[in-house]
């Protein structure tokens, strides 16, 4: 169940996290509205979500995805395309001195 | 030429045959911003010279035989979407003098259909919020009742005939909110169909980049030019290829639209009957009504704002004074980020920034965030179920009238003034607001919801209900 006192409390944490300078009248204030809030946000967290998957996407769309498996390519060509190629290694040059 | 009175087909066309110039329509658009935004405070910055150049660049094109789809036609775009020759703001002074060093791709793809940007408009600090109330630069003033703000600046420029399309961000519903209060029409599209690449959001997940417009017409005509797979935006769909033709339309007797009647008690007992008497209008045209249940409204509202709270804090993070916004006087690196930041963002930003920062906070994150995700999941599921046996949804598009002007409202009233347009974000379905009533003297909107990419379905069943039943507070155009 909520604890309005530790989210309340977490406000001064919060400001300073969030790297902005509030002063102190307004500091007040926005734990007033703070407090109005989380009684605002209440029904929000009576909501039985047991089943509900987290939306981490808004999109319905999927990545098309390629079979993964070794593809036979032709190392020949490769190999002629390369500056070089030793030991089982494509050689270039190098380009930091 | 009365821009108001015509289809952006038709105002293309004008010029296109050499009717009118692209410079003689762009001159006197100009004259006229220049004389409604002192009285209306619509625009942030408008253009001059650079918009009479590029209608000049469109007249030249014209005589030599090129035919533009949208020739010379006057747009605006809202002043949280970049436009690399003017001005953009974001709604805070910090960056009232900033050029983006590119344009957004919906604007591109208007400006390379022929349209020219004549001003960027008005918006809330830093685009937090539906009624530019909390603007740095004053409200924008609604051009039916100068008591009341526009909610959109965009709605008040095609409203006052100014320009023909504006292009405008929408997260809660900005835009439909404003369309309703300016008695226009206002699409949030499918979530995918139209680039955000250059919208400034503090939202990833809801911020969209929608169309005003005088006419369902001129919105799908828009529509039409800027949707599509971008690149530079992997959240596009690539759906140039999806139907948005007419025949794809039904017929209007077959046509299912569901309405939540519960949604409806939300509203003060006036504002109901001018929904009831719009709905009415409907039944006459021979649309079927089925009842329906959206019981999560207002938990949807809810999560939505903690999630969009969550994202501010994140995305506003970066206007620190060193990576973006001017840099205060300060002793040391922490007291120059605290500074710059109390300093950049207004009073509505450092209050989102905060409370974000908080909910997602240890202890929080789980109570809160999660359960604002999970919330998300049944919200999208509802819409789709209403949307297996209903071929459109019917919602109201505002909880109240607009704003007074000088009125500073309560943030959670202001928040709550999302009530209808937020779920639907959540869902990520298109939706239209359109003209529906008046209730004293201010227009009224509603807004319809599709199925994903059925925004020709949502244009067609509304432009023919307003143009049959003189819903379009202009005439019957």
């Amino acid at each position: 169940m909520i604890n309005m006192t530790e989210a309340g409390q977490g406000l001064d944490k919060a400001i300073k996290v969030t790297k902005i300078d509030v002063a102190l009248p307004e500091q007040e204030e926005l734990e007033r509205e703070l407090h109005d809030f989380l009684q605002w946000l209440k029904p929000m967290l009576a909501v039985d979500t047991t089943g509900a998957e987290q939306v981490l996407n808004g999109l319905d769309t999927v990545n098309v995805m390629r079979e993964d498996h070794v593809r036979q390519g032709n190392l020949a060509e490769l190999q002629e395309a390369a500056p070089d190629f030793a030991g089982g290694f494509y050689m270039v040059p190098p380009i930091i001195e | 030429m009365e821009l108001r009175k015509v289809s952006i087909r038709q105002a293309a066309e004008a010029v296109n045959s050499g009717e009118v110039s692209a410079h003689q329509l762009i001159e006197e658009t100009l004259n006229n911003c220049s004389v409604l935004n002192e009285g209306l405070n619509i625009f942030t910055h408008i253009a001059g010279i650079d918009a009479l150049e590029q209608a000049k660049a469109i007249d030249r094109k014209i005589e030599k035989g090129e035919k533009l789809p949208l020739a010379g036609l006057p747009v605006a775009v809202k002043d949280d979407i970049c436009y690399g020759v003017l001005p953009t703001s974001f709604g805070s002074t910090a960056f009232k003098e900033f050029i983006s060093p590119y344009t957004a791709t919906a604007v591109e793809k208007l400006m390379d259909a022929g349209a020219i940007v004549i001003g960027k408009t008005n918006l809330d600090d830093m685009s937090l919020g539906s009624s530019t109330a909390s603007s740095p630069f004053g409200p924008t003033v609604n051009p039916w009742n100068t008591e009341y703000t526009a909610s959109s600046a965009g709605a008040a420029a095609v409203a006052t005939g100014v320009c023909m399309l504006v292009l405008e961000s929408d997260c809660g519903g900005a835009l439909r909110q404003g369309a309703s209060h300016c008695g226009v029409f206002g699409l949030r599209p499918t979530r995918g169909r139209v680039s955000r690449y250059g919208l400034n959001t503090y939202s990833s997940s809801f911020g969209q980049v929608g169309i005003t417009a005088i006419s369902g017409e001129n919105i799908i005509g828009a529509l039409e030019i800027i949707s599509g797979f971008d690149g530079k935006d992997a959240s596009t769909a690539v759906c140039k290829d999806r139907p948005t033709g007419k025949n794809n339309v039904p017929d209007f007797e077959d046509l299912r639209i569901g309405c939540p009647a519960a949604a409806f008690d939300h509203l003060e007992p006036e504002l109901r009957e001018e929904y009831e008497k719009a709905r009415q209008v409907y039944a006459d045209q021979g649309l079927q009504f089925i009842d329906l249940d959206l019981s999560l409204l207002s938990e949807a509202l809810q999560a939505y704002y903690v999630i969009v709270l969550a994202e501010s804090s994140s995305n506003h993070s970066r206007f620190d004074g060193i990576r973006f916004g001017a840099a205060e006087e300060a002793g040391n690196l922490e007291e120059l980020y605290c500074k710059s930041r109390g300093a950049i963002l207004g009073r509505e930003g450092r209050r989102r920034s905060i409370f974000g920062t908080l909910l997602l906070r240890k202890g929080n994150y789980d109570l809160y965030y999660r359960q604002a995700l999970r919330i998300w999941n049944l919200v999208r599921r509802e819409f789709t179920n209403a949307l297996t046996y209903c071929d459109l949804l019917m919602l109201p598009a505002v909880k109240t009238l607009p704003r007074l002007s000088a009125a500073e409202p309560d943030f959670l009233d202001s928040w709550s003034d999302d009530l209808f347009c937020a779920p639907v974000s959540l869902s990520g379905l298109p939706a239209l607001s359109l003209p529906a009533g008046q209730l004293q003297g201010i227009p009224v909107g509603l807004q319809l919801v599709g199925r994903p990419f059925s925004e020709e379905i949502l244009v067609t069943v509304a432009d023919r209900v307003v143009r049959e039943v003189k819903f379009f507070p202009y005439g019957n155009s």
